[in-house]
């Protein structure tokens, strides 16, 4: 539970510290543009790669509901004061985990599989956060997170039942995942100093990245195949 | 675009076609340069939908595809705008409902379900923007979802629909 008290309305966050206002508008903007971004090179381009109507239009509600949590984070954005531009892939470079070429369904199954259990992580660390309206959205966005990432582990579970498609999910595995554990900032973080000092975040870097690795060892050992080998920054 | 009756979607699946609907059907397989005349398989259920559905339409769907790649050269829509996200979620909602009508809790199907109705309603606004007439295949695909229907599509020598 966070020390910091609640701040429970955008009025009463704009009476908080500048250092606490500049740290939750890097939050949102992190999670505005990204959302987005994983949507239009992800999950949009996946309706296309989809063997079958019933995973092309799963896959489509997919992705309106990722563009859904955009328009959430987005919103939030505008009323704390993020500037338009920041929120837009053209001008702001996403994280690098959105660089990965798609080009199969084995691959998007595997990017929901890691990259949204990546993201239900960041979600869960901001469900008790200190800034209600933003606790609020991670509270609506975590069931649609968790079903994208199950999504993705379903497909992989009958992908995997044929040889020359299992090796087609490990291979996207090997390439996905070494830049997976980056999506959580580098260890020692200043900034996540202080989203911990004021309740915005609840665990450190290093913390959430060997939880992720754990769990994601913990997924794709069910389909009785293997992570890569990666360093991973202390 | 606003939904005229949310309520009206997927509540007549299963049920026997009507002369328009038979109409519908025909008109948009023609529009699309598909034989007019395929047999009609009325689904009766939302698993055999889900079993139907599961299987490959490469003809059938490359050729709407076709279709929405010539309209999106005139058009182009933002899936982030917010009212349209908003009418999605009312056809999520829609096809819950039908779902627990029937008894059927799959999560992955009825949202395999609102991702259809998303689809046809895509396709509906970007004909209508390119300003094509009550003839469009996607216009006559809307009306049948709009009708309560579930449009599946051509599996083999087959138009099903829910």
């Amino acid at each position: 539970m966070s020390a910091y008290p609640p701040v429970k309305t955008v009025a009463e966050f704009l009476d908080q510290p500048a250092e606490y206002q500049d740290a939750v508008r890097k939050i949102v903007r992190s999670h505005a543009l990204n959302e987005l971004y994983g949507a239009q090179v992800f999950d949009e381009p996946a309706i296309a790669l989809a063997p079958t109507p019933y995973a092309k239009w799963l896959t489509c509600r997919v992705a309106m509901e990722e563009y859904h949590h955009h328009v959430r984070f987005k919103e939030l954005a505008d009323q704390i004061g993020v500037a338009p531009e920041a929120l837009d892939p053209r001008h702001k470079r996403p994280l690098n985990i959105f660089e990965f070429p798609l080009k199969t369904w084995e691959e998007f199954c595997v990017i929901k599989m890691l990259g949204d259990l990546a993201e239900i992580l960041q979600v869960e660390d901001l469900l008790h956060c200190s800034f209600v309206p933003l606790r609020n959205i991670a509270r609506t966005t975590m069931p649609e997170e968790k079903f994208h990432a199950q999504f993705g582990a379903d497909f992989c579970v009958d992908l995997v039942e044929a040889p020359e498609s299992r090796a087609r999910v490990q291979d996207a595995i090997n390439r996905f995942y070494p830049e997976a554990p980056k999506f959580f900032g580098a260890s020692g973080s200043k900034n996540n100093e202080l989203y911990r000092k004021y309740g915005i975040k609840l665990r450190k870097n290093e913390e959430m990245r060997a939880d992720y690795i754990a769990r994601a060892k913990d997924i794709v050992g069910k389909l009785e195949l293997k992570l890569p080998e990666i360093a991973v920054a202390a | 675009m606003r939904l005229d009756s949310p309520e009206a979607w997927f509540c007549t699946l299963g049920e026997p076609l009507g002369q328009a609907e038979a109409a519908d059907i025909a008109a948009y397989l023609a529009a699309l340069g598909l034989a007019p005349r395929l047999p009609t398989l009325v689904v009766a259920s939302w698993s055999q939908a889900a079993e139907i559905a599961r299987t490959p339409a490469e003809r059938w769907w490359n050729a709407e595809e076709a279709e929405r790649a010539r309209l999106e050269r005139a058009v182009r829509l933002d899936p982030a705008d917010r009212e349209w996200l908003a009418l999605t979620d009312t056809l999520h909602g829609a096809a819950a409902v039908a779902a627990a009508r029937s008894g059927c809790a799959d999560q992955g199907l009825i949202r395999a379900a609102a991702g259809a109705a998303t689809y046809a309603a895509h396709q509906y606004r970007l004909a209508r923007a390119a300003g094509a007439g009550d003839e469009h295949p996607f216009v006559r695909k809307y009306a049948l979802f709009s009708g309560g229907r579930w449009p599946l599509g051509v599996y083999g020598d087959r138009f099903a629909i829910f």
